[in-house]
């Protein structure tokens, strides 16, 4: 039923609705289309309908991409889970004044240019970098040790990228955690690992949920931290697409695998979703 | 808390964050470097941030990067503070419409994003440069600057809009007399992080930059592939400071407003 009330009071929603249908709905719609294309011997994009796009994924070659991506994605999100999980804890734990402290240290990188950070690990794990400066000084190691370009080398420097975002995922959950619900457990004769797994744990899931969503998504995209740190060595989704588009110039193939992408993002949101159902108000954002 | 973990919790925390920013430092202390290799410390030098300012490529793309951050900036404060204020005047189904739409450019990772966008802006004719990249950037920007005003706005006692209303004050008054004061720390706050954000951006100026407006991020990574050189430590460490400095003017801002 059309109501005219409601249409007048949600009308000033509408330019909004449009911006952004324009600029995210519409180009989403466009990458759809252009999947199911193919292009001509120059790379330009012939109007001929096909599913062989998609069917490349489940090439061996591109289904290794998919592979590794999913791996990188999944295990950045168990590290910095591991990693954080104490740091967001112990922070909900602290006085007033350190807390403040130990939340700005934690949120600093935030405004640090993704790109240094990235950089950094270079200086630090290259061949001619500082550890293996101190190390080869020490007389620990006689030639430099081989750390850069490698699976892990990328690992390390997406989560390291990423790890704010869990962090203060879990320490809101953890902050916003009923105290009472410790000291009763405590009454009861808990011991303090019995606390943790079965009141704490449970009761910040929820967190650990948000932060390894939010970790998740964006590692899948992250193409310059492997370019960077991986060299190329492991072929990642993001480093596949950005190379279809500018050199490859096979632009329907990097529209299939950036659908093939969104899917996967998707598939984590409506696990997200699951996870999190009967806990209100605890959203995402 | 017993001593033992008491001291566990510190050192913990003191690692991770010795851990944290170690990657940073080093960054820094190699802009100083005479050598131009990390293999050894040869001595202190300021040469590198010379080269930088003779450098008329990362001049260029400085200031490009400049013009857009500061357009993107404003245009998703004002964008952003818009529709948070409008969705508090809708139905909450709508409410909940608009808060999707509007995360919905945070869901979509950045290289899906940036492609499709390069490939709807190549079917359109838009010509690559300035405008496709603040169009891309208020994008990204402009959810935060929805939420963080949304959040500030939620706060807000209602008693004092309903008398206002009672007082007689229309919707436009109510909105430039209470809501828009009320609000303007987080305007502040958030325009700031877009500056940084769209500063920062990486992956989806790589596919809006034109041919002769290149942001210097886009630059500074073409220059990393390459290989390593004191000269991108120097760059890096300038933006650093330059970043710092926004975001302690925008803790002094806050601190003002809030007293």
């Amino acid at each position: 039923m059309f109501n005219k009330e409601k249409f007048k009071q949600n009308a000033p929603a509408i330019p909004v609705l449009i911006w952004v249908g324009f600029l995210v709905g519409l180009p989403l719609v466009f990458v759809i289309i252009l999947s199911f294309l193919t292009r001509d011997d120059l790379g330009n994009v012939v109007i001929k309908f096909t599913l062989s796009n998609y069917k490349k994924i489940f090439d061996p070659t591109y289904l290794k991409v998919f592979f590794n991506s999913f791996l990188l994605a999944t295990l950045t999100g168990l590290i910095t889970l591991i990693i954080g999980y104490p740091v967001a804890y112990f922070t909900a734990n602290l006085s007033p004044k350190k807390r403040s402290l130990s939340i700005g240290l934690i949120m600093l990188p935030f405004w640090i240019s993704s790109l240094l950070r990235t950089y950094g690990w270079i200086i630090l794990l290259g061949n001619t970098g500082i550890i293996n400066n101190i190390l080869t000084k020490l007389n620990i190691i006689q030639s430099p040790f081989n750390m850069m370009y490698k699976f892990s080398t990328t690992l390390i420097g997406t989560a390291y990228m990423l790890i704010p975002f869990m962090i203060i995922a879990i320490y809101n959950s953890v902050d916003k955690l009923d105290k009472s619900l410790l000291e009763a457990s405590y009454d009861l004769g808990a011991s303090k690992r019995q606390t943790f797994l079965n009141i704490t744990l449970p009761l910040t899931l929820p967190g650990i949920a948000g932060g390894f969503t939010l970790v998740f998504i964006p590692s899948l995209g992250l193409f310059f931290i492997s370019d960077l740190l991986g060299g190329g060595m492991t072929l990642f989704l993001g480093n596949v697409i950005n190379s279809q588009v500018t050199k490859g110039r096979n632009k329907p193939l990097a529209a299939a695998f950036s659908i093939g992408m969104i899917i996967l993002v998707l598939i984590i949101l409506y696990l997200y979703g699951k996870l999190t159902k009967d806990k209100k108000g605890e959203g995402l954002f | 808390m017993n001593k033992t973990s008491n001291r566990f919790r510190t050192f913990y925390l003191s690692l991770f964050f010795v851990i944290l920013y170690i990657p940073v430092l080093g960054v820094v202390l190699y802009s100083f470097n005479k050598s131009p290799s990390t293999a050894s410390w040869t001595g202190f030098t300021l040469d590198w941030y010379r080269d930088l300012f003779n450098d008329k490529v990362i001049i260029e793309s400085f200031k490009i990067s400049i013009k857009v951050a500061l357009l993107t900036s404003i245009l998703s404060a004002i964008l952003g503070t818009t529709t948070a204020i409008i969705s508090t005047y809708v139905t909450s189904k709508m409410e909940n419409v608009i808060r999707g739409v509007m995360i919905l450019p945070l869901l979509v990772p950045e290289v899906a994003l940036g492609v499709s966008l390069l490939l709807f802006f190549s079917t359109l004719n838009l010509p690559f440069g300035i405008l496709t990249l603040v169009l891309s950037h208020s994008l990204f920007c402009m959810p935060y600057v929805y939420l963080m005003v949304l959040l500030r706005l939620k706060e807000i006692d209602i008693s004092i809009i309903e008398s206002a209303k009672d007082l007689g004050a229309t919707r436009w008054q109510v909105i430039k007399t209470i809501l828009l004061p009320l609000v303007t720390p987080s305007i502040i706050t958030s325009s700031l992080l877009a500056l940084a954000m769209s500063l920062d951006d990486v992956v989806i100026s790589t596919y809006m930059s034109g041919p002769t407006s290149t942001t210097l991020p886009v630059h500074i990574f073409s220059m990393m592939r390459v290989g390593v050189t004191p000269k991108i430590n120097a760059l890096s460490t300038l933006i650093l400071v330059g970043t710092f400095f926004i975001v302690g003017l925008s803790q002094l801002l806050n601190k003002k407003s809030n007293q």
